[in-house]
């Protein structure tokens, strides 16, 4: 076997490893999101995604906020056809003395949590983010999405007011697409119908 | 937030209003949880101290420090500390300033450090020193600086016919290696040109030979020098420089060889300032520089000069004070710019500098005091400036003045005053305008 042969092979078996990665990372992703009746909302829980993490962990354990944007989209009939969304804004803090975080989510400022521990906070975010479950239509399939993104330190101000935030620049942040120093995640549900879905 | 879409082409017409609505409408009664009020869960802890990181790179302004000093002792203000940051951001032309907050010294209170990202690379026009004395004119500089890493270089252009016994224009080219290897080091590498002019008072004392026993050199119409050094942070904020200092004095007349004044440059400065909790901020800059100027580096004058100055600063609330020492003497003969001058825009101020010793000294020693309140600056200088071998004559003035601000680390002060020398007879007073001067 001649040595070109050997890397044609070799560059073969990395290129069929990478899809089978690929593949497996595609798969994951429609089981990392998985969707719950709750009364009259839906919610979402995502055990694999740890948006507390990297640089924004890093930010948080220097005593900086770090608010974190949330958007769960629910499509009907095809993945494009979106019926229902929710998004939110949520501000984490980690103290610097007791080393635990506190989560206040931004649309009113009188729903927060503290002494939390990361993923107690990640848990926490999820929990309180919800769409009603009245009106989806019941007959078709449906999907869930889940959009994460670090929000932007000079954005995350102006859109904050005292009495909590603004809903159109929260929109208006959603409405284009992540920059580059933004951490960001996507998660999607397998498809599901809502007559399946158990009330918690 | 929740809406409810179906035509996807239209999804963003109506999800606004439609969010807008029913964010005014309330919520879904979700238990409250009161106490919300501030988001960083840091903000009920005690700000111990605020401090800059590598403080000794940068120059803030007094204003940027009394900001500084208004969080310390009080509880954490996440707002205020953003605009702070964003001020220094602004005054620094930096590109990015962030913050860090640090245990403090009991588990109620925190530490607060500011840490500045100068980019890759950023360009500043400044005007280092700008002053007007209604004696000696006019004294100037402009500078071009261009930083790209730990590199900087400065271009200047200047004309100053205050600190020296002689006026000297030309321009300075100046390279820094801001960090080398660690940030205990540094490296300067100066090359100045300057073309000299004196006072006819200089000039007859020249040629009548006064001091002819310690001055080096006669008048020269242009002079060169070449500075190479390195600065070491001994143990912060204790610095010291080591460098040599090549200079060539070309003579007035053109015929006469060129004179060297080479010398080993050694500097030891100690700047630091502390802002305490009771509205008390105090700076203090002591240094001492030698310069040594030896047959040994080809120099064709042989001189040591040593220089002490002291500035203490005390700020309380409106209040402040300012007290500075200066002390200088020569051994050996040293041309005319390593000469000790007083009378100028700081020493002696309202005393003419061609009064009191047209070719300056190689003995010198001088004391100021400055008490402020608010804008209104009230000083008093005392200090003399003699001959080896000759017993000194203390002079005193005093003047009164408005200023932007005081001490040795703010950016853009400014000072208008009328300085009187205290002398019997008539007095002339001496009009003073400029900036960090």
């Amino acid at each position: 076997m001649t040595v070109s042969t050997k890397r044609s092979l070799a560059a073969q078996v990395l290129i069929q490893a990478l899809l089978c990665l690929e593949l497996l990372a595609m798969s994951a992703t429609s089981e990392d999101l998985f969707v719950r009746h709750f009364a009259d909302q839906l919610r979402v829980i995502a055990p694999r995604l740890h948006f507390i993490s990297g640089k924004s962990l890093q930010r948080l354990h220097d005593g900086v906020i770090v608010p974190f944007d949330f958007q769960l989209s629910i499509s009907a009939g095809t993945k494009t056809n979106l019926v229902s969304r929710s998004v939110e804004r949520f501000s984490i803090s980690y103290d610097v003395w007791e080393e635990k975080f506190r989560v206040v989510r931004l649309r009113d400022f009188r729903k927060s949590a503290a002494g939390l521990s990361a993923v107690a906070a990640e848990v926490w975010c999820l929990e309180n983010l919800l769409v009603p479950s009245a009106g989806l239509p019941a007959d078709k399939e449906l999907w869930a999405r889940l959009d994460v993104r670090s929000a932007e330190p000079k954005e995350s101000m102006p859109a904050s007011t005292d009495s909590g935030i603004s809903i159109p620049a929260l929109i208006q942040a959603w409405s284009r697409p992540p920059r580059p120093q933004q951490d960001h995640w996507t998660l999607e549900s397998a498809s599901f119908h809502l007559a399946d879905l158990k009330q918690q | 937030m929740v809406s409810r879409l179906h035509p996807p082409a239209a999804m963003k017409l109506v999800l606004i209003p439609l969010l807008a609505v029913a964010g005014l409408f309330g919520q879904n009664g979700e238990s409250a949880d009161s106490g919300a009020g501030e988001l960083n869960v840091n903000s009920r802890y005690t700000v111990e101290s605020v401090d800059v990181a590598n403080t000794h790179r940068y120059r803030l302004s007094t204003a940027i420090l009394d900001e500084m000093h208004r969080l310390i002792g009080a509880h954490l203000n996440d707002d205020a500390v953003k605009r702070l940051a964003s001020r220094i951001r602004g005054e620094l032309r930096a590109h990015e300033v962030t913050f860090r907050l640090l245990r403090g010294g009991n588990p109620e209170s925190v530490k607060l450090l500011f840490e500045v990202e100068k980019g890759q690379g950023d360009f500043d026009v400044s005007i280092p020193t700008f002053a007007y004395n209604s004696r000696e004119g006019g004294s100037g500089a402009g500078a071009v600086t261009g930083r790209f890493g730990a590199n900087s270089v400065t271009f200047a252009g200047l004309s100053n016919g205050d600190s020296l016994a002689e006026r000297y224009s030309g321009i300075q080219a100046k390279y820094q290696r801001l960090s080398l290897g660690s940030d205990r080091i540094s490296l300067g590498f100066e090359f100045d040109a300057y073309h000299e002019q004196y006072n006819q008072n200089t000039l007859t004392a020249i040629q009548n030979g006064s001091d002819s026993s310690s001055l080096g050199a006669g008048a020269y119409r242009s002079r060169m020098n070449f500075e190479p050094s390195a600065t070491f942070v001994l143990a912060k904020p204790l610095t010291l420089t080591i460098g040599f200092s090549f200079e060539q004095l070309q003579p007035q007349l053109s015929a006469a060889p060129s004179e060297s004044a080479n010398a080993v440059i050694n500097t030891l400065r100690y700047r630091e300032r502390w802002i305490d909790s009771d509205d008390t901020n105090q700076e203090l800059d002591a240094g001492y520089t030698l310069r040594a100027a030896t047959r040994s580096l080809g120099s064709d004058l042989a001189y040591t000069r040593h220089a002490v100055s002291v500035r203490y600063m005390l700020v309380h609330d409106h209040q402040s004070l300012e007290l500075a020492l200066v002390a200088g003497l020569i051994y050996g003969k040293a041309p005319l710019f390593e000469r000790f001058v007083l009378g100028d825009n700081t020493t002696l101020r309202g005393w003419d500098k061609y009064d009191l010793d047209p070719l300056g000294g190689n003995r010198m020693v001088h004391g100021s005091v400055t008490y402020g309140y608010r804008i209104v600056r009230v000083f008093y200088d005392t200090g003399a400036v003699w001959e080896q071998g000759t017993a000194p004559e203390a002079k005193r003035s005093a003047g009164v003045g408005i200023a932007s601000g005081l001490g040795l680390f703010q950016k853009g002060a400014v000072l208008l005053a009328v300085a009187f020398p205290i002398k019997p007879g008539r007095v002339e007073p001496v009009f003073i305008a400029g900036m960090n001067f």
